[in-house]
């Protein structure tokens, strides 16, 4: 499936820029406490969407299996924060570090096959991940893991909604401009051109199946550093994190988003949540919406919102 | 039984139409409530076995041809995509109508009770489901194997363009044999409530456990889902008693292996 | 920079919305805020008909009251946790935020309050628990905003473990749902079973919050032939279990007992004759014959034309709680640590004897816990009063509230 990708910039982005991030910044002060969850939980997802555009808007993998890595992520910052040590460690670098060794085991494996056997296969890996924490009595079996303290840093109190917001925006802006870096990097480029012809890429010479393994590991790592935030956000992690409809959400997010732009799928992660919380609010089918949106977007506009926006926009241009 | 009824349809779809349907599972969910709606109006299960698996048979085709058509020529990751939101949709609409409670039909009077098979009882009704399900198989095989119809969707499993080629109206196919998958599943799907009771999340749930039986027997092949649904029923059923931790992770490990290592499965056949 | 082009349009919908949405939260001042009563339980999936109940039991005081409280105007806001924690938390914080309700009623499921409970601590929000009945909640996790007026998991199986070692035999085979209130039943159970001189011979576990089929586990029962087995199920896993325990020829080899919510009335018409002859341990049966039971049950079937369970009486005690509460303060919901006191003191008389918390855990202490048998009564199953303990208190261990 192809997508489009975004090249171009204006100078009326680079002046609103600033002001975007200054906006979402500053909700705890201007807006509820309730509003300020949902942008929380936005920005969370937002991680977690961008990571799966690496791999399925560059790279070209439809994995079904991201949501082992966001869970493992969960997971481990649930034990460590609770069992080890409320600390920054446990709250960043553990995650990370287990969800790049899983994704480099997973990565490895999977990469083997292609297309329908890959999506099963990533499928199946998750599953075995849900199956372990859905069985395990000491990961808290279907009840998950309560309790979860936030991590203790210096001069930070993070119970504190907004010092808590601020920490989260922290992490969203540094996963926004890594990926922008990578994207734009010889290595995005040979990403890109392994998505649009992978026999000419190997034809010229390109080690593909490392460049693959590559975006795979860094993509699992920013999914487990935004299940880690869950985990701190919720103060609970559950198996659910880990199950395959949980891959299946944030494919949603980043096709109603717009795959392959980055900043597509965070627009439907906002969107997604968006319309879960808001809307079951005034009504009760939000799912039938959100299902019946997937499935146009897919027929009709496989871009995504943003190329929807984007081709309001150029025309004028 | 019931995951063999699922996973026929499935692997026939995939073998035929090159779709994974992840909404295979809602299907079974939709047969299952269309069967209790039968059985409320009719107070009649045979007829609920007749009638859910055609309606929702003919939903399977108007979705084949509205949907899944225009999507042929993009690739199987939009089909599977596309699949993938019917789940949603599905779900919704199920809580929509029936609202969110387990509903439960009991057995025909025919099949309640219990039956001495040597030593231990068995309840009738699983006996049955035993039965029909062999019975389905049975006459689905005869289908592929003995009719005109059936040679020709195993052409078109086999090669599509050159069934196309051989004059064989394959769009008309595809949509058949996806409304027959669904139907299958929605077979099962009715043939299931008087056992598990039917919730809005039932096509999940049983969604995964299809894939692996599929993936295990062999994508595209009638006997391999056979196989592969009687290995996962038997690993399921001593697994959750001996090996309640384990079993789940060691199943999945299992479709994982045989997708890494023969990806045809036990009796499938290499993709084009 | 398109990417920052994009942001800004994605956080300017956000606080846009953030705007709105923080602003239906007001009221005009004036007349008395109505009482907001946020109820977390499950309309759906297992444990539905539990929701319902409890509804039912809380809907029928307040409409004895005529839906208003010391002045105020009392309005339900039901929420579908659907037994489902992760399900449970984001409803709860919606409730909490968005709906800004004074009282939170519920979970169902010991998982679902497990997960809230920070939420609800952190958020001083009164949450009054009319189910769940995690050990923990009255242990090391209590908190001084949550009151429970239904049971702590231990209460109905830790005198039934002495009772069954000296009335029914020393060896049993337990069997429980894998979750908190699974655990913590058995756990009770084996404590006071193994003190009485009683052997635990197998124990498992089985898949929750789904599980269809008992079948390999009734297999690995018959092959055990202990001579109890003792279980806790609930609403339809209830009904199943029961069932196929009668189907598969169990119920005259292996005397089953369990805690009562495996035959209580919401369940007991289903289970049919499989249920005789079950011996559980509860803190109410229909059939017991104090005046506030019977005036209860008249008013149950006169309303909803079917007999109450225990449950619906968890959902009437909640109810009367906070009419005490509310009735002590004036109405005044602001201030809580006037609010938490007036909890605290709560004492009327309920179906099931008299009703006070005890300091130490804010745990319902449970007049009796009584031993009951199914059997035919007027044509009709009830739970049969055979024997009874008195004054049953969780012991709260780790519980530092100020007793």
């Amino acid at each position: 499936m192809r997508f489009a990708r975004s090249s171009k910039g204006a100078w009326a982005a680079r002046l609103l820029g600033p002001g975007a991030l200054l906006a979402v910044a500053a909700l705890p002060w201007i807006a509820g406490s309730y509003p300020v969850k949902l942008a929380q939980e936005i920005l969370i997802w937002g991680i977690f969407a961008m990571s799966l555009d690496l791999l399925m808007g560059y790279a070209g993998m439809l994995s079904f299996g991201h949501s082992a890595f966001f869970g493992l992520g969960g997971y481990v910052a649930a034990l460590a924060l609770r069992g080890w040590s409320p600390s920054l460690a446990s709250a960043l670098v553990l995650p990370a570090v287990a969800a790049a060794v899983a994704g480099l085991v997973v990565g490895y494996l999977s990469i083997r096959v292609s297309g329908v056997y890959f999506i099963m296969l990533t499928l199946a890996f998750s599953q075995m991940f849900y199956a372990a924490a859905f069985n395990a009595a000491w990961l808290g079996a279907s009840d998950g893991i309560p309790g979860i303290p936030r991590p203790r840093l210096p001069g930070l109190d993070l119970d504190r909604t907004e010092v808590f917001h601020l920490y989260v925006v922290a992490f969203f802006v540094a996963t926004a401009v890594v990926l922008a870096r990578v994207v734009r990097s010889p290595f995005g480029r040979v990403l890109r051109g392994i998505e649009d012809n992978e026999r000419r890429m190997v034809a010229v010479g390109y080690a593909i199946d490392r460049f693959k393994l590559a975006a795979f590991v860094v993509a699992a790592t920013l999914a487990g550093i935004a299940g880690s935030l869950e985990a701190q956000f919720n103060g609970y992690i559950s198996p659910e994190a880990l199950f395959w409809t949980t891959s299946g959400e944030v494919l949603l997010m980043v096709i109603i988003g717009g795959a392959g732009t980055l900043a597509g799928p965070v627009l439907g992660a906002a969107a997604f949540i968006g319309l879960q919380s808001l809307m079951s609010s005034y009504t009760e089918h939000w799912m039938l919406i959100l299902g019946a949106a997937f499935i146009a977007f897919v027929l009709w506009a496989p871009e995504g919102l943003l190329g929807l926006v984007r081709r309001e926009t150029e025309r004028g241009t | 039984m019931l995951l063999f009824l699922l996973s026929v349809g499935l692997t026939l779809i995939f073998g035929m139409l090159g779709v994974v349907n992840l909404a295979h599972g809602s299907f079974y969910a939709l047969g299952a409530y269309a069967g209790i709606a039968v059985v409320a109006f009719t107070q009649n299960f045979w007829l609920a076995l007749c009638l859910g698996p055609l309606v929702v048979g003919g939903v399977g085709a108007a979705i084949e041809r509205s949907c899944l058509r225009p999507l042929y020529g993009r690739g199987a990751n939009a089909q599977v995509l596309l699949t993938f939101g019917f789940i949603y949709l599905f779900d919704d609409l199920i809580r929509w109508i029936w609202g969110a409670h387990v509903r439960t039909v009991p057995p025909p009077r025919a099949l309640a009770g219990a039956v001495m098979l040597g030593p231990t009882r068995f309840p009738a009704y699983r006996l049955f489901v035993i039965l029909f399900g062999l019975g389905v198989a049975l006459l689905l095989w005869l289908l592929l194997e003995r009719t005109r119809i059936g040679a020709v969707v195993r052409a078109g499993v086999w090669d599509a363009e050159m069934a196309a080629g051989l004059g064989v109206n394959v769009a008309r196919v595809f949509t058949a044999v996806f409304a027959g998958g669904t139907g299958l599943a929605a077979l099962a799907g009715v043939v299931a409530v008087p056992i598990q009771a039917a919730y809005p999340g039932m096509g999940v749930e049983i969604l995964v456990r299809t894939l692996i039986v599929v993936v295990i027997g062999g994508l595209g092949s009638l006997p391999g889902s056979l196989a592969g649904s009687l290995i996962l029923g038997q690993a399921e059923t001593f697994g959750k008693a001996w090996l309640p931790d384990s079993s789940m992770f060691i199943i999945y490990g299992a479709m994982a292996a045989v997708l890494l290592l023969r990806p045809t499965g036990l009796c499938g056949r290499a993709l084009r | 920079m398109e990417l920052t082009r994009r942001k800004f349009l994605g956080g300017a919908a956000i606080a846009a919305a953030g705007a709105v949405v923080g602003r239906r939260v007001r009221r005009a001042g004036g007349a008395p805020a109505p009482l907001k009563i946020g109820l977390l339980l499950p309309y759906s999936n297992v444990y539905a008909v539990l929701g319902e109940s409890i509804t039912d039991g809380l809907s029928l005081v307040f409409e004895r009251e005529g839906w208003s409280v010391a002045g105020r105007r009392v309005e339900l806001i039901k929420e579908d946790d659907e037994v489902n924690p992760q399900i449970g938390l984001r409803k709860v914080k919606k409730l909490i935020e968005s709906d800004g309700v004074d009282f939170l009623v519920g979970p169902v499921s010991s998982g679902v309050l497990a997960a809230i409970r920070d939420t609800v601590h952190q958020a001083r929000r009164i949450l009054i628990v009319a189910n769940a009945g995690n050990d923990e909640i009255s242990r090391d996790r209590c908190s001084r905003y949550i009151f429970r007026a239904s049971f702590s998991n231990w209460q109905p199986n830790s005198p039934m473990g002495g009772w069954v070692a000296a009335h029914v035999a020393k060896e049993a085979y337990l069997v429980a749902p894998k979750y908190a209130a699974g655990f913590d039943m058995m756990r009770a159970f084996k404590e006071t079973f193994g003190a009485a001189g009683g052997t635990v011979v197998g124990e498992d576990y089985t898949p929750f919050p789904v599980n269809e089929d008992f079948a390999p586990f009734l297999t690995k029962i018959k092959q055990a032939a202990p001579k109890v087995v003792y279980a806790f199920f609930s609403g339809s896993q209830a009904v199943r279990f029961v069932r196929q325990y009668d189907e598969f020829g169990l119920r005259g080899r292996s005397r089953l007992c369990g805690a009562g919510f495996l035959t209580e009335t919401d369940v007991l018409p289903a289970e049919g004759s499989a249920a005789l002859g079950i011996i559980t341990g509860h803190f109410y049966s229909t059939l017991l014959e104090n005046r506030t039971n019977q005036a209860f049950l008249r008013e149950f079937r006169d309303k909803y034309k079917r007999t109450p369970d225990g449950f619906a009486v968890q959902g009437y005690d909640t109810a009367q709680v906070i009419v005490h509460a509310l009735t002590a303060t004036g109405g005044d919901t602001r201030d809580r640590d006037r609010l938490v006191d007036a909890l605290r003191s709560v004492e009327f008389d309920s179906p099931r004897g008299r009703f006070r918390f005890d300091p130490k855990t804010q745990n319902v202490i449970q007049p009796f816990i009584y031993v009951r048998e199914v059997r035919e009564v007027g044509g009709e199953l009830a739970n049969v009063v055979i024997d009874r303990i008195a004054n049953v208190k969780d012991p709260g261990t780790g519980c530092t509230l100020p007793g």
